[in-house]
């Protein structure tokens, strides 16, 4: 070939790639700089952490989409939302909540710690049984929040949303007690849904639907001790399963088999979300911030703010953030939590809530709620604006008020 | 009251100083008291005791130099046995050469021998004094009375009244004053003298009993609180019979005013019902009920000892755990048969605060050395002679000498056991540069390192201060942020140690405050 004929059959091809490319170049060569990543990544965006179901999550995901939780990675949607929403609500849903810190507290003053560390007694809490656990800081508000099981009549284990150990090490100053973070040993699974305590027992679970709210035991299921516990966040009828990292992979194929028949789906993040919020329970990180970590301190809530009064037993030996607390329990707060119903399309974006002319709080995570057929919202509102119960609006795009309802939280109710 | 009754208004842990003044106000407003103490004497530091038989000295704190008249006439310690063999005792920094140099405040002959080192530092000296005294000025009423700490704006009403003496100072010395706060003392001394000695004078004074070295930041700062503290008191003193002699005759007072004194009666711990004090348990079981407990103990072993950590909230309990208490410090006492010889000395001289700092390097040297757990090769020290103004302490014609060793290892490698003899040997070496005779008139002499002064003085890590003397630990944050008002965090209970607001230094003030803050709380209620 000659450099002429050369010459035209490159033309030739530039004059097709104008054709048919979408980069509609006129035969200018594409620069390059369009192929450059434009994103520059955040700080601490990449996420190496895997949770030991971290291959069985993957062979189930359709979407590849996945989320960060505490620095793992762990799915955000395995094939739809709506999908894996019905499967929670009316089939059974497997998920993965490894990621959730979970400590030891051991020892011979385990019981007196705990009465410090957290909002409420707990030497009234049984073996084998699990009660919601808030952490105060001293000013009154809350760090995190979780659940304590009892396992022995000196070992507890805390499971909370995110990593304190330099608060519990503090606070164990004094006492003769051992904290320690075993979240790495410990593959946790929640198993929600109507059908859940079938697919337990068809796992090898004898009775599971005996155990009632908050109760846990050990079992062996397929031969691996499992600690189940039905406990959750989601309302409904939901379990938690605590087992050894090696044994977790075997125990999720094994429950998802035994589920078969029931239509049992793994269920990610987003799906978990929009039933956490129909069952009105907040959610450290988005509706309020740790009193630790928050960059504004207007950010963080106290456990009356966010209805957890009945959580917070003042009249007893010191805890933290008991002057705090009890100041606040006088005085009462000055913006409360609060739940939300708004008729509105699904996905709509919402701003600011407001009572006639001014605002009056704000929306701190909402979602559609395909049970109930409505958006439903979590909203920080200042206490002196509550005192009408109806009259408040929502901003919305186009700068439109729509009338919202104040609704009584949990949502969704389950018989 | 009877002689084994348990329930009183008011309990107060510690017999030394500072738990005798506040018992002693607590029993002047009318409150049934027993102080409680696990020594045999009251007294606890400040205490005399016999070398070996009729050589007396004061075996752990030797001068009192902050302790206020209105104390003494408050408590009539006149009346009940307190005089004072001397109130003036100058500041001698000693030079091997004899060329000795007095700190006091501006006589001529004084200026003269501090320009015998280094022409300028006379001038120098005369201004620095000046300077001083007008930041005293300043300080004082910060420690005139307890921290305003009740109401929501009392940072801002200390803020103003700083800022409005800070003002009244002048452009040129707040600017001076500025640089100070932060500065370490070596190079506040750096920009003010030439002078070795001088400099190692003031440098050893504004870190004795803490740890630090002379170029620590902010032992400028402590200079000034320390000598802030002293014009509270009636001068460097020392009363007739030692120390002792002084909580002697504030017991005798105590006890005139009603308060019961019980000795060997070790606190084990203080009981905490529904938040509230309760009483305090003895070691043997014993218990005693009052409403009011009052401990000199150190805060630390106050709180997370005898309360115990788990009555206090996290934050509070971790604030206390963080007190910096590591300077330790230990004694050499020596009976002496006839007063050794320093070269040049005069007579005032001889019964002068000695101290030896021959430069900044040796104290460095010397903090240093205690941060490595080591024995400093030449101690820094602090040394009077206190049978010069009280002949009684020791024979006629014979003397006592008492030591301070600031800057000790609490733990010190090799064990204490292996190092004592060592330390003794250097500390007869250094001194016997500037008294070439001394080891020929040592007739008996002690040790008491930083464990036996722990061990029998109940000083939690031999600290004199019950916690470093540094601007973080100080006024508003003495014991810890949020806990200057004496308590605070459970009722009814109030530290009134030298841990407390306005610190260490024989000055009675902590246990004073303490008490008044304490009836000033019951009567708003």
């Amino acid at each position: 070939m000659t450099d002429r004929q050369d010459d035209q059959a490159l033309a030739d091809a530039a004059i097709d790639v104008s054709r048919d490319s979408p980069l509609n170049g006129a035969g200018v060569a594409p620069d390059p700089a369009w192929f450059e990543q434009s994103v520059v990544e955040e700080p601490f965006s990449r996420h190496v952490l895997t949770t030991p179901l971290h291959l069985d999550v993957a062979a189930e995901s359709r979407t590849n989409r996945w989320v960060d939780w505490s620095g793992y990675t762990v799915a955000d949607v395995y094939t739809s939302v709506d999908q894996e929403y019905d499967a929670l609500r009316t089939r059974a849903a497997l998920s993965d909540i490894s990621p959730l810190i979970k400590y030891r507290v051991s020892g011979r003053e385990a019981v007196p710690f705990l009465n410090r560390l957290l909002t409420r007694s707990v030497e009234t809490l049984n073996i084998d049984r699990a009660a919601r656990a808030i952490l105060c800081a001293g000013d009154g508000n809350i760090i995190t929040q979780g659940m304590l099981f009892r396992l022995a009549e000196e070992e507890f284990r805390l499971v909370v949303r995110s990593s304190h150990l330099d608060w519990l090490e503090q606070s164990a100053i004094g006492f003769d007690v051992r904290v320690e973070d075993v979240s790495g040993t410990i593959a946790g699974l929640s198993l929600a849904g109507p059908a859940a305590a079938k697919v337990l027992a068809a796992a090898g679970m004898e009775k599971p639907e005996a155990l009632s709210k908050g109760e846990a035991r050990w079992e062996q299921l397929g031969g691996m001790p499992t600690y189940v516990s039905r406990t959750g966040m989601m309302g409904g009828t939901e379990y938690e399963l605590w087992t050894d990292p090696s044994d977790a992979s075997v125990l999720w194929r094994r429950l998802l088999d035994a589920g078969r028949t029931q239509g049992i789906r793994p269920v990610g993040a987003a799906a978990r979300d929009v039933a956490r919020l129909e069952n009105g329970v907040a959610l450290e990180g988005v509706d309020y911030q740790s009193a630790l970590t928050a960059f504004d301190s207007a950010d963080t809530r106290t456990p009356y703010d966010l209805s957890l009064g009945g959580l917070v037993d003042l009249e007893r030996t010191v805890f933290n953030g008991q002057k705090s607390l009890s100041r606040v329990a006088d005085r009462g707060s000055a913006s409360v939590l609060v739940g939300l119903e708004l008729a509105l399309a699904e996905g709509a974006p919402i701003g600011p809530v407001c009572m006639e002319e001014s605002r009056v709080g704000q929306v701190k995570s909402h979602a559609w709620s395909p049970s109930l057929q409505c958006v439903v919202a979590l909203a920080v509102i200042e206490a002196s604006a509550l005192g009408a119960s109806d009259g408040f609006t929502v901003e919305t795009a186009g700068s439109s008020r729509q009338p919202v309802k104040l609704a009584k939280r949990p949502f969704l109710r389950f018989s | 009251m009877s002689e084994d009754a348990l329930q009183y208004d008011a309990i107060v842990i510690g017999a030394g100083h500072n738990g005798l003044v506040s018992a002693g106000y607590l029993a002047k407003a009318g409150k049934t008291v027993v102080v409680l103490d696990a020594a045999e004497f009251v007294g606890g530091a400040a205490r005399t005791a016999e070398i070996s038989p009729d050589y007396q000295v004061s075996t752990a704190a030797h001068l009192v130099s902050s302790f206020p008249r209105r104390v003494e006439k408050d408590l009539k310690l006149s009346k009940h046995g307190l005089s004072w063999a001397t109130k003036d005792m100058a500041t001698v920094a000693l030079d091997r050469d004899g060329k000795h140099i007095t700190l006091s405040s501006g006589g001529k002959n004084d200026l003269m021998k501090i320009a015998a080192h280094a022409a300028r530092d006379g001038d120098a000296w005369k201004q620095f004094d000046a300077r001083m005294r007008k930041y005293v000025k300043l300080l004082a009423p910060l420690l005139e009375g307890p921290m305003p700490q009740t109401g929501k704006d009392a940072p801002s009403r200390l803020a103003t009244m700083m800022a409005l003496r800070l003002e009244k100072l002048g452009p040129k010395d707040l600017r001076a004053f500025m640089q100070l706060m932060p500065s370490s003392v070596a190079a506040l001394l750096d920009r003010n003298f030439e002078g070795d000695l001088i400099k190692g004078a003031l440098s050893l004074d504004a870190t004795l009993g803490n740890h630090a070295g002379p170029h620590t930041p902010g032992t400028g700062f402590s200079l000034v609180y320390k000598r802030a503290l002293e014009a509270m008191g009636q001068g460097v003193g020392y009363p007739v019979g030692g120390t002792g002699a002084l909580t002697e005759a504030l017991a005798t007072s105590a006890e005139a005013a009603g308060v019961r004194i019980r000795l060997e009666s070790p606190v084990n711990q203080i009981i905490i019902e529904d938040g509230r004090t309760k009483g305090v348990r003895l070691e043997d079981g014993t218990v005693f009920e009052a409403p009011l407990v009052m401990s000199s103990a150190d805060p630390k072993t106050t709180c997370l000892d005898l309360v115990g950590a788990r009555h206090f909230e996290a934050p509070v309990a971790t604030h206390l755990s963080r007190i910096r208490m590591e300077g330790a410090t230990a004694k050499v006492n020596l009976a002496l048969e006839g007063l050794p010889t320093f070269k040049n000395f005069t007579d005032k001289e001889y019964g002068g605060r000695l101290l030896i700092a021959p430069d900044m390097g040796t104290v460095e040297r010397s903090f240093t050395a205690a941060k490595r757990g080591e024995l400093t090769l030449e101690p820094v020290m602090e040394l009077v002679i206190p049978s010069y103004h009280d002949p009684r302490l020791a024979p006629m014609g014979h003397h006592v000498m008492s030591i301070v060793l600031p800057n000790m290892p609490y733990e010190i490698n090799g064990g204490w056991e292996a190092q004592r003899d060592m330390l003794m040997k250097r500390v007869i070496d250094t001194v016997r540069e500037y008294a070439p005779d001394i080891s020929h008139k040592i007739i008996a002499g002690e040790l008491l390192t930083p464990p036996e002064l722990e061990e029998s003085f109940g000083m939690s890590g031999a600290h004199w201060h019950q916690g470093n003397m540094s601007f973080d630990q100080l006024l508003a944050f003495r014991p810890a942020p949020g806990m200057a008002n004496y308590g605070g965090a459970v009722d009814g209970l109030y530290l009134c140690g030298a841990g407390s607001h306005p610190g260490g230094g024989l000055s009675g003030l902590p246990g004073k405050f303490a008490a008044e803050t304490a009836l000033a709380r019951e009567k708003s209620k």
